[in-house]
């Protein structure tokens, strides 16, 4: 599937901001197999000082700007053509989950994709007691990991509400849990917090969904949002499969990736002011338009 | 046997009468079969001599010493934070040079392989991959810093400057106990044991060929040199603040070394660089000491609520821009549970045993160890594998097996057998002692030995000897200062003559002078704040001294005069009613945080004076009275500000940041005569109101001199506002300033041409003009109010061009 996606940030400062130093994570980025750049560009009002870029140890592409003289806004453009071509989903590969922690154990490598980065607590992810016992439920209706990991995937579905308004950035996974709602942020969280419990190495992925419009409706212009989801090692065999909890589905070609780590906090799209800012969604508009 | 054969010591049964060592225990003075070691006859013998009394002298000097140059750590309890004074174990703890060479060939093989190791972890991942070392001890380690990974230090190298916790064994061999390669701590203070110790012992010091310190510090001092790229560009430490508990010996070692000392708020990065901001704008930075833990240094990339770090850090480091000393990541090589891993590293990296082994340790992630573990808890600690504590230091989250109750034995036992990832197992060891000297006896004490490597060109240097942790009891557990413990001086000592380094250029040494102008902005910041906390506690001292007299004489009436400054001081924050007013004490106190932050640049006579005066305020308020006693008082503390004001003005190098101090002092008084002119010197103003500006200006002498008796409204403003030779004056201010005004550093990339005029030059020289062009009765209240308005807006406008 082929997109032509366009995001734009907008920062508004109660009060004129000095000088900033910002880390921002939008762009998406060749991953083979999966999806492909064809073009993209980012950039930013007013222009920034200093702007370099650099791959992070999730393999991230990240660009890093400097502002030194006082400014009031700040405004992220970054435009991209994508071409989306996930294979099939394979019939199930993965092991059970005593089968797993073997395999977990047989994998000498401490890579950014190595599974033993994504099994201890993080930031927004810790392992807690309660989401695990939740998560375990999953493990108890289901024979292998790859069906373990669907079936909370849709549990997390209907048993969470989805509420733009329950939560905002610096949630965490237990009080999403708590709350039962949030939005795709929250949503991954709690699953990624479950998978780990359990002993299954989760991480957290950014990126753009396509949204089809009800039928008779036209696309509204920068309707669509920036997205969340969640993947999970499935064993040597699968590897990493991508799940969607927000949706109850696998990521599909409707699913573009910005990059991925641990948590929300490896690739929130920037960090260095949203400190202050209020929910996720704030001032943000992104329209992911298919080319087919 | 632990008996004392006393027989082969009966000459000098003195000390050694009655010493006996732990059954089972190594003792660093007596061997098993009861003979001194090599060195401790001589030492005793000296002690001996000395006798009783006059020891409990010298030792006292010792101490004295410690008070006098301010050596204090800082400890955290219940009560929150202390300052206590350096607990000095007066005997030091000899080692002889050959049981030194094999410490340091052990430890020169293993810092080598530590370096290899934090290289392969955050490169290749070699070690990981031949399964060597467990993943997931890397992976989930928190000390495993994920944006520093794939990046290479700048020199090459991560680590340059570690320690290493020694014990020795019941057979005589030594153990490591523990790897120090985040930010060691310790190395100042070894210089000030050693320092302390041969104040109560030269003597015997002299006679013993005890190896100095100051070639090991001089050797990283031009260790951290050689790392600087960019000429322009310099060394510093880096300190978390004064705050930490080991901030007096970042202050000290600054000093020492000559290196600046720095915060994080004091650095920048532009265009990939480390920039420290000084008063004459941005200068590159080579090379940190960095004595704050690496998850701290940047607030974007590592802990995102670290107040005290410096966001771009990372992308300095990425760039290859600047050395850390050690290299951001390096705290991962001090997890407990690699101890177990570094015998089969050395294997495959070196291909070899290691020399000075770890106190044996096994990780609980492994079947077979955890089986071992299990099978034999009696003589283990058990503790988090992640951790980065010392076993004996970590009581919290260490136990040891065999004072567990049956039912804590058995949750350990659980626990072992479902976590065992979680936990390492450690040989219970039972350190060897050395003694201490309790109430003119000596008594065997537990000790650590923490030995100091830098690295040089050709490889490691080690400081000889320096830093013994002893415990206060028998318990290995109190060894921590946190918990009690004290330190000792350790003497390596040779059989012949020793080298003697010192940190003093050599004849012929090419002769270098440091870059001027290198003050960092933050340092001047609170050099001028000192300045004017200190002439305003002095001001206010006056006032008060002036008042209480007067109220001595008339203690039952409301004298006008007094009602009037009881009106002035008040929006000053200062209550005349209180015999040492709280807003007295909290220029004090002002003083005091100023001079804090900036210990390095601080003599320690300077700061053990204002120390005094701060103690002297704060004792007074709790017992002096309104009145004479309130003005003897005041005659005190105004003779204590005057010795600190001597120190600095006689003995304080006429740098940069002794201009700021300046500055801060003659704004403060500038406005302050001002002030008080504008109140007492009105037409109306209160009877006596003339005679108390004489006094508070401590101008009756010169006024009587120069005019009459009778002290006239205009011939006081004349002496007070206008003379240029009365160092009270406001005009003597204005001069003074502006000479300094003139005398502070150009910033480079500042507004304007070089060449021309700073705006707070003009600013002084109108303000001065205007003034020296003025007749003492065109000086209205209205008049002095804008004069003293016109000093302040100096002080903005220094703070605007050097501190924002």
């Amino acid at each position: 599937m082929l997109y032509n996606i366009r995001l734009h940030l907008h920062y508004d400062y109660a009060r004129s901001a000095a000088a900033g130093r910002h880390h921002v994570r939008v762009m998406p980025q060749t991953l083979p197999g999966v999806q492909r750049v064809i073009a993209s560009s980012l950039s930013f009002e007013p222009a920034s000082a200093e702007r370099s870029e650099f791959m992070d140890f999730f393999s991230n592409s990240v660009t890093s700007i400097v502002y030194r003289n006082p400014h009031e806004t700040l405004d992220v453009t970054m435009t991209a053509r994508v071409n989306v071509t996930r294979p099939p989903l394979m019939f199930d590969v993965s092991p059970d989950i005593a089968g797993l922690k073997k395999e977990i154990r047989s994998v000498w490598s401490i890579a950014a994709d190595a599974p033993h980065h994504f099994l201890t607590s993080s930031k927004h992810a810790a392992i807690d007691p309660d989401i695990t016992a939740y998560a375990a439920l999953s493990l108890a209706n289901t024979k292998t990991v790859t069906e373990a990991v669907n079936d909370l995937n849709r549990r997390i579905y209907s048993d969470f509400k989805y509420d733009g308004d329950a939560t905002d950035v610096r949630t965490n996974a237990r009080q999403a849990f708590d709350l039962k709602a949030g939005v795709c942020q929250d949503f991954s969280h709690v699953m990624i917090a479950g998978l780990r419990g359990l002993g299954i190495p989760a991480g957290y992925v950014s990126g753009f969904l396509r949204t089809i419009p009800a039928p008779g409706k036209v696309r509204l212009e920068g309707a669509d949002a920036m997205h969340a989801w969640v993947r999970a090692w499935c064993g040597r065999e699968a590897g990493w499969l991508e799940f969607d909890p927000t949706n109850n589905m696998a990521a599909s070609n409707d699913h573009i990736t910005i990059g991925c780590g641990r948590d929300y906090a490896d690739v929130s799209p920037i960090v260095g002011v949203l400190k202050t800012s209020g929910s996720q969604e704030g001032k943000q508009s992104v329209d992911v338009i298919p080319l087919e | 046997m632990s008996q004392v054969n006393k027989a082969k010591t009966r000459s000098i049964a003195g000390l050694l009468a009655g010493y006996t060592p732990l059954p089972g225990v190594a003792d660093e003075m007596v061997d098993a079969a009861g003979a001194l070691r090599p060195g401790w006859g001589k030492l005793l013998g000296s002690l001996d001599e000395i006798g009783p009394e006059k020891l409990a002298t010298r030792f006292a000097r010792a101490n004295q010493y410690l008070l006098d140059a301010g050596v204090f750590y800082r400890v955290y309890d219940e009560n929150g934070t202390q300052e206590r004074q350096w607990p000095l174990a007066h005997i030091p703890l000899l080692i002889n040079e050959q049981d030194w060479s094999t410490i340091t060939a052990g430890l020169t093989e293993r810092a080598d392989l530590l370096e290899d190791i934090v290289a392969d972890i955050y490169g290749e991942g070699k070690l990981v991959r031949d399964g060597v070392l467990p993943p997931d001890l890397i992976a989930s380690n928190p000390e495993f810093l994920h944006p520093v990974a794939g990046i290479k230090p700048a020199g090459g190298r991560f680590l340059h400057f570690c320690a290493f916790e020694l014990g020795r064994a019941p057979n005589g061999q030594w153990w490591v106990l523990g790897d120090r390669t985040q930010a060691p701590s310790g190395a100042g203070f070894a210089l000030e044991n050693r320092v302390a110790t041969t104040r109560a012992l030269s003597d015997i010091s002299a006679s013993m060929n005890v190896h100095r310190l100051a070639g090991f510090f001089k050797d990283f001092r031009d260790s951290m040199q050689s790392l600087i790229i960019d000429p322009q560009a310099r060394a510093a430490i880096l300190t978390p603040g004064p705050n930490n508990e080991t901030y007096f010996e970042h202050a000290y070692i600054a000093r020492y070394l000559g290196f600046m000392l720095l915060e994080g708020e004091d650095l920048t990065v532009a265009k990939g660089r480390v920039m420290v901001r000084t008063v004459s704008g941005l200068k590159p930075i080579d090379v940190l000491w960095r004595r704050m833990d690496a998850a701290y240094m940047d607030p974007l990339e590592l802990k995102s609520d670290s107040w005290i770090g410096t966001p771009g850090m990372v992308g300095a480091l990425r760039r290859r821009t600047v050395s850390l000393v050690n290299a951001l990541g390096s705290g991962i090589l001090e997890t407990r549970a690699l101890l177990a891993f570094l015998p089969a590293i050395s294997k495959a990296l070196h291909e070899r045993d290691l020399a000075l082994p770890s106190i044996a340790t096994w990780w609980c992630g492994q079947e077979k160890e955890r089986k071992h573990v299990m099978d034999r808890l009696d003589q283990m600690m058990v503790g988090p594998a992640l951790s980065t504590r010392l076993p004996f230091e970590d009581v919290r989250a260490t136990v040891l097996g065999s004072k567990l109750d049956p039912e804590a034995r058995s949750q350990l036992l659980e626990r072992l057998q479902n976590d065992g990832r979680g936990l390492v197992g450690q040989e219970a060891v039972k350190l060897s002692t050395t003694p201490v000297y309790v109430d003119g006896k000596l008594e065997p004490r537990p000790f650590v030995l923490r030995v100091f490597a830098a690295r040089h060109k050709d490889g490691w240097s080690f400081m000889p000897g320096g830093f013994a942790r002893v415990g206060f009891t028998l318990d290995t557990a109190a060894i921590a200062m946190q918990r009690g413990g004290q330190a000792a001086d350790v003497w390596v000592t040779s059989k012949g003559p020793v080298a003697k380094d010192t940190l003093l250029p050599r004849e012929d040494d090419l002769f270098q002078r440091n870059v001027p102008g290198t003050l960092p902005a933050r340092a001047a910041e609170n050099l001028l704040w000192m300045g004017r906390y200190i002439e305003r506690a002095e001001g206010t001292a006056r006032i008060l001294r002036a008042c209480h007299a007067r109220f001595a004489e008339a203690p039952n009436q409301e004298l006008p005069l007094l009602t009037e400054m009881r009106d002035y001081l008040k929006p000053l924050g200062v209550d005349l009613d209180q015999a040492i007013p709280k807003g007295l004490q909290r220029s004090i106190d002002g003083a005091m945080l100023s001079a804090g932050r900036i210990r390095d640049r601080f003599s320690p006579d300077g700061w053990l004076a204002l120390h005094d005066l701060s103690k002297t305020v704060h004792r007074f308020s709790d017992v002096v009275t309104p009145g004479d006693d309130a003005t003897r008082a005041m005659t005190i503390i105004l003779r204590k500000l005057a010795g600190f004001s001597g120190l600095v003005h006689e003995n304080m190098y006429r740098f940069t940041g002794w201009r700021f101090l300046e500055i801060g002092r003659r704004i403060e008084r500038g406005i302050q005569m001002a002030s008080v002119l504008a109140r007492l010197a009105r037409h109306d103003a209160a009877e006596g109101s003339l005679e108390m500006l004489l006094e508070i200006g401590d101008s009756v002498m010169t006024h009587r001199r120069q005019y009459s008796v009778y002290s006239g409204r205009i011939s006081v403003l004349d002496l007070l506002a206008l003379d240029p030779l009365n160092p009270r004056s406001i005009i003597f201010q204005l001069d003074a300033l502006k000479t300094e005004f003139g005398l502070l550093p150009v910033r480079e990339g500042g507004r304007g041409a070089v060449t021309s005029m700073q705006t707070f030059s003009k600013d002084v020289l109108r303000l001065h003009t205007q003034l020296a062009i003025s007749e003492a009765g065109e000086l209205t209240p209205e008049t002095l109010h804008k004069v003293a308005f016109d000093i302040g807006a100096l002080a903005d406008a220094i703070s605007d061009t050097y501190f924002a």
